[in-house]
């Protein structure tokens, strides 16, 4: 039997702590758990949890949205998107359709999946129609598009590629003045793919403490635990807390997969900018399924407010670990599961969703 | 009648509608309870006040581990008014089916619709036929309506929850909602789950005698959180419920985490939530532990002053805020 989530706190509580420890984690799944369990409120006053940018419906880039719409709206295609991000809100007038949803509404063509494989099997079903994948998301539901694409899709399929890579927004994030955490806790799906090493930089370029974790309530506090004591020790190092599921190397087929279908480049996140090496594009061989060479002309970078949050909203600050979602103005609000201002409300994996959701309002 | 299919001729008033109610529906119901010669039943009027209540039932698969559409019909109405602190006497049953629905499985639905209104002793005395063109129905649905006499020595209502009431559970949460869904989605997963389907009336009759019963209700669509919020709703006060308390069986555990659903939003079928005055709850406890469907009944939270909140005290000892359901955690399953 391992160590229970109770006696990991009764652990975390007998530990000395010598100063506030702030620790991000950079995973919706991470977020959901802690909230749902309790676990912020379950610790002792000194260690704070922070959500980062751990949810790739909100930092998707904007025009990307954008871009699906208008697609949708203006081909003869059929779009296939993840049933999350059809609710997430572009800046348009308020006569332009603002979210996929909208556009469906509008007559547009537009069907919500959960995997890939479904894809494979609405492509197959329409052989007469051209099938627009629009593939949001990080590492864990990039890799899954890589292994389809290069498992050989139907001719009609073509891709919108909006794939991220998670450690580079926590590169970012370090390098600036003010990171606002000392401690990490890394996503365990991710490293379970990429494999831990991927989160060595934080020790190694930050010297700051670091832990794979998984998604039990248990595994979340064996990380807390590793990382307040690394910190209190002032010898950081990279910990699995997740050895089960993660081994060292990763997954090194689905890394093979990633790196022969795509290539890493630099990519933009919503409120955020430019991130170096942050996302994926289509390599070579692969780019004649990129939507962008059959219908190009529709990601327009030059809209008023394109690529940023809603005006009055502050999930870019909710994303980067700069706020809590409930100091956000218009957190409850305006903005509430039903009508969604910012993307951070529309996902489960979104911050001010959760806390929504599971928190005292 | 020889038909192995349902055609809109039977829906059509004539002799194959005869023939269908004649054959199906006559033959379970019994021509005592049932005349179908008539537009409409006469029955003698109880003494006491009669309750109503009405239902309808759509479910896929309709066969399912622990139960079926027929036998969920006749639960759902019946359970409704038990809750509500009726003894269920007679139902109407409307059944609307789909073209080319095969007769012997409506024969099962049906048969399994009898013998769970014979077990509560509740009587099926008019109903109706309807036909839909194929494509147009899930085989079939049902709709049913109930009438109950209400027990006079009761006085129970969401008025009568007080601050420091305890909340008790008749059994696990989610055994419907996860037996349903692995029953009809191609997840790869197996195992020995059945759902909770069954009439309360045990337990029901069992609570009416109970001093300090306050409040009744069936956790069907939206689960335990859906009973609660109606609760705190109408009472502005707040509804505490402790995690380790909450009986859920291991395997929907599993499954809802793998899954991503909470079993405390899922429906039951066969559940009573049950409002108690503090100091007559543990005998309460242990009148539903002595029933064959109370084996795993639980106090498993407390009504609390506040501003009409529900919440979940965690293993942990944190505190979780249990929000009203807003998107459908599943496709419709009752």
């Amino acid at each position: 039997m391992g160590i229970s989530a109770k006696q990991w706190l009764t652990l975390i509580h007998e530990m000395p702590i010598s100063q506030p420890i702030k620790i991000m984690n950079v995973c919706g799944g991470h977020e959901r758990s802690i909230t749902m369990s309790g676990i912020r409120g379950a610790l002792p006053k000194n260690i704070e949890l922070i959500p980062g940018p751990g949810c790739p419906v909100c930092i998707c880039p904007e025009e990307d949205i954008y871009q699906a719409i208008q697609l949708s709206l203006h081909e003869d295609i059929i779009l296939v998107a993840y049933g999350d991000m059809l609710r997430v809100p572009v800046n348009v007038k308020k006569s332009e359709a603002r979210t996929l949803e909208q556009a469906k509404a509008a007559g547009a063509r537009i069907k919500p999946i959960a995997s890939p494989m479904d894809v494979i099997q609405i492509a197959e079903q329409n052989p007469d129609d051209t099938v627009v994948f629009f593939a949001a998301g990080f590492e864990t539901t990039t890799a899954p598009t890589a292994a389809m694409i290069a498992q050989g899709v139907p001719d009609n399929l073509k891709i919108l590629l909006s794939g991220r890579l998670t450690w580079p927004a926590i590169h970012v994030l370090l390098s600036s003045d003010s990171p606002g955490f000392n401690a990490l806790v890394a996503p365990g799906h991710v490293a379970t793919i990429m494999g831990p090493q991927e989160w060595a930089f934080v020790v190694e370029d930050f010297n700051l403490p670091a832990a794979v974790a998984g998604f039990s309530p248990e595994s979340l506090l064996a990380a807390t635990y590793s990382v307040i004591r690394q910190f209190e020790s002032g010898k950081p190092f990279l910990d699995n807390c997740y050895p089960e599921v993660v081994k060292p190397t990763g997954n090194v087929g689905a890394q093979k997969m990633l790196s022969e279908v795509m290539t890493v480049v630099d990519a933009t996140w919503r409120g955020v900018g430019t991130i170096p090496k942050s996302g994926f594009a289509l390599s070579e061989p692969y780019r004649y399924l990129d939507v962008n060479e059959h219908f190009p002309g529709y990601h327009d970078d030059a809209r008023k407010r394109a690529g940023e949050m809603p005006p009055g909203c502050d999930c870019a600050k909710v994303v980067m670990g700069e706020i809590y979602p409930n100091e956000c103005r218009l957190y409850g609000k305006a903005c509430v599961p039903r009508h969604p201002i910012g993307p951070c409300m529309v996902s489960d994996e979104g911050a001010c969703r959760i806390w929504w959701a599971h928190t005292k309002r | 009648m020889n038909d192995r299919y349902i055609s809109l001729a039977h829906g059509n008033g004539g002799r194959y509608m005869r023939e269908l109610i004649e054959s199906v529906f006559a033959k379970y119901f019994g021509e005592n309870d049932l005349n179908v010669q008539v537009d409409a039943a006469t029955i003698m009027p109880p003494e006491g006040e009669l309750m109503v209540s009405t239902d309808g039932f759509i479910v896929k698969p309709l066969f399912f581990p622990g139960g079926d559409i027929g036998s969920l019909a006749v639960h759902g109405t019946t359970n409704d008014l038990a809750v509500s602190g009726a003894v269920p006497l007679y139902l109407t049953l409307c059944s609307f089916i789909e073209e080319g629905f095969e007769i012997a499985q409506l024969d099962k639905i049906v048969k399994s619709m009898a013998e769970a209104a014979a077990n509560i002793g509740v009587k099926i005395v008019a109903g109706d036929t309807k036909v839909l063109p194929r494509g147009e129905g899930g085989g079939v649905y049902f709709a049913t309506s109930g009438v109950g006499v209400k027990n006079p020595s009761l006085n129970i209502g969401l008025h009568q929850i007080q601050s420091g009431d305890k909340i008790i559970a008749s059994g696990s949460f989610g055994d419907h909602g996860i037996c349903v869904m692995l029953a009809r989605e191609q997840f790869g997963l197996s195992g020995e789950l059945f759902s909770d389907s069954a009439s309360v009336t045990p337990l029901t009759s069992c609570a009416y005698l109970q001093p300090g019963l306050k409040f009744m209700r069936d956790p069907t669509r939206g689960g335990l959180v859906s009973v609660c919020h109606e609760m705190a709703r109408a009472t502005g006060l707040d509804i505490e419920l402790s995690e380790l308390d909450i009986p859920i069986k291991d395997e929907v555990g599993s499954v809802c985490e793998m899954l991503g659903y909470d079993p405390l939003y899922l429906a039951c079928e066969g559940r009573v939530v049950a409002i108690v005055a503090a100091d007559s709850a543990d005998a309460f406890l242990q009148q539903w532990q002595a029933l064959p469907d109370g084996s795993d009944a639980s106090i498993i939270g407390e009504v609390r002053e506040g501003d009409g909140a529900v919440s979940l005290r965690t293993e942990l000892g944190g505190e979780r805020f249990l929000e009203e359901l807003e998107d459908d955690p599943l496709p419709r399953i009752c």
